[in-house]
């Protein structure tokens, strides 16, 4: 594979590799840098890629271990980056998103944030990205009755919580 | 769409048997505005995953970057191996410095002092007789040195004798 073919076959998964870098890490920076560390391995062992049957999983795959490798790597230093220890927002959002987005929306998300890492991870596999649940059991290097338990968990929990916030206005 | 379907296909949902295809008719009857009051929470949900998709590798020099760190990479990765090399080759020579060192002071020590320990005779009679003079003349330093300390021992007795007659005096 050549840059030119890189640059048009793999690149473009960028967002899906970032969303899920972010979605783990909680940094739009360290997102960043694994992303682009993730193009590095993938661009080194082009030439194993053709033998492999859902590249776009494999790269999934690899933001995940990256992303877990940077978490664990904090935990031992004992170091957050500032950013995520102090909970500073850095979405910038044009005024007119900032309105758009009402606040039930932002509610799912602190309920989805507060799910168990595994559920979270896997709804957002699935419904962010909309992935098979083969390739999520890839990704995640799960079985399959782990993902569907797991996702099923997932969607019901924050299901009930909404419900309740809708019928008693409890947060 | 007709509500009934959706109905039916959120109850699907919420079990976890939806296909990718259904969850995508889903997406887009809740990307539409005006959602009836019955599906509200699956609205704020589908709302916030819809959001979620949206978002993006906001830098626009990444995917340069990308290639630019892969372009280097392929070097750096050669490198590494060199480093590595250069690494081994440091304990290397570590090692050689210290082999060596020690086999000179090991050479060293031996050529300076063990002179004595080399047979000085080679007739075993002669070096009886030899060994007896010398085993006399410690026993002769012996005796000399014997005599002298019964003199100390004169100056003892002296003590003593002067300690007594001080005890007596005192009674």
């Amino acid at each position: 594979m050549d840059i030119e073919s890189f640059q048009t076959r793999v690149l473009p998964v960028k967002n899906k590799l970032y969303r899920f870098a972010f979605r783990l890490l909680g940094s739009e920076e360290e997102a960043k840098d694994v992303v682009q560390e993730v193009f590095v391995r993938v661009w080194n062992g082009r030439e194993n890629m053709e033998a492999i049957q859902n590249w776009e999983a494999w790269c999934m795959r690899i933001t995940k271990n990256l992303s877990l490798d940077r978490i664990r790597t904090w935990k031992r230093r004992n170091t957050q980056p500032i950013e995520s220890s102090f909970d500073v927002q850095e979405e910038s959002l044009t005024p007119y998103e900032s309105t758009e987005i009402n606040e039930s929306m932002q509610r799912v998300g602190s309920l989805i944030e507060a799910l168990p890492e595994k559920q979270r991870n896997i709804i957002h596999l699935r419904d962010v990205e909309g992935y098979s649940y083969q390739e999520i059991c890839d990704i995640l290097e799960l079985d399959m009755n782990q993902v569907k338990v797991n996702l099923f968990r997932a969607r019901n929990s924050v299901r009930e919580k909404i419900i309740k916030i809708n019928a008693y206005g409890l947060k | 769409m007709d509500s009934n379907k959706i109905e039916a296909l959120l109850a699907k949902y919420w079990e976890c048997e939806t296909s990718l295809e259904e969850e995508n008719e889903l997406r887009e009857y809740f990307s539409q505005r005006d959602i009836p009051a019955q599906f509200r929470e699956a609205a704020a949900l589908f709302a916030y995953f819809g959001e979620q998709r949206n978002k993006q590798v906001k830098e626009i020099a990444f995917d340069s970057k990308v290639v630019e760190r892969i372009q280097t990479s392929t070097s750096a990765n050669r490198s590494k191996v060199v480093r590595l090399m250069y690494n081994f080759s440091k304990i290397a020579a570590g090692l050689i410095v210290v082999v060596v060192a020690t086999y000179y002071i090991r050479s060293e020590i031996r050529k300076t002092t063990p002179q004595e320990m080399v047979d000085t005779y080679s007739d075993p009679k002669l070096a009886f007789e030899e060994t007896k003079k010398a085993l006399m003349m410690i026993s002769k330093s012996f005796g000399h040195a014997e005599e002298q300390a019964k003199k100390i021992n004169l100056l003892n007795e002296a003590k003593e004798n002067i300690q007594e007659e001080s005890d007596t005096q005192e009674l």
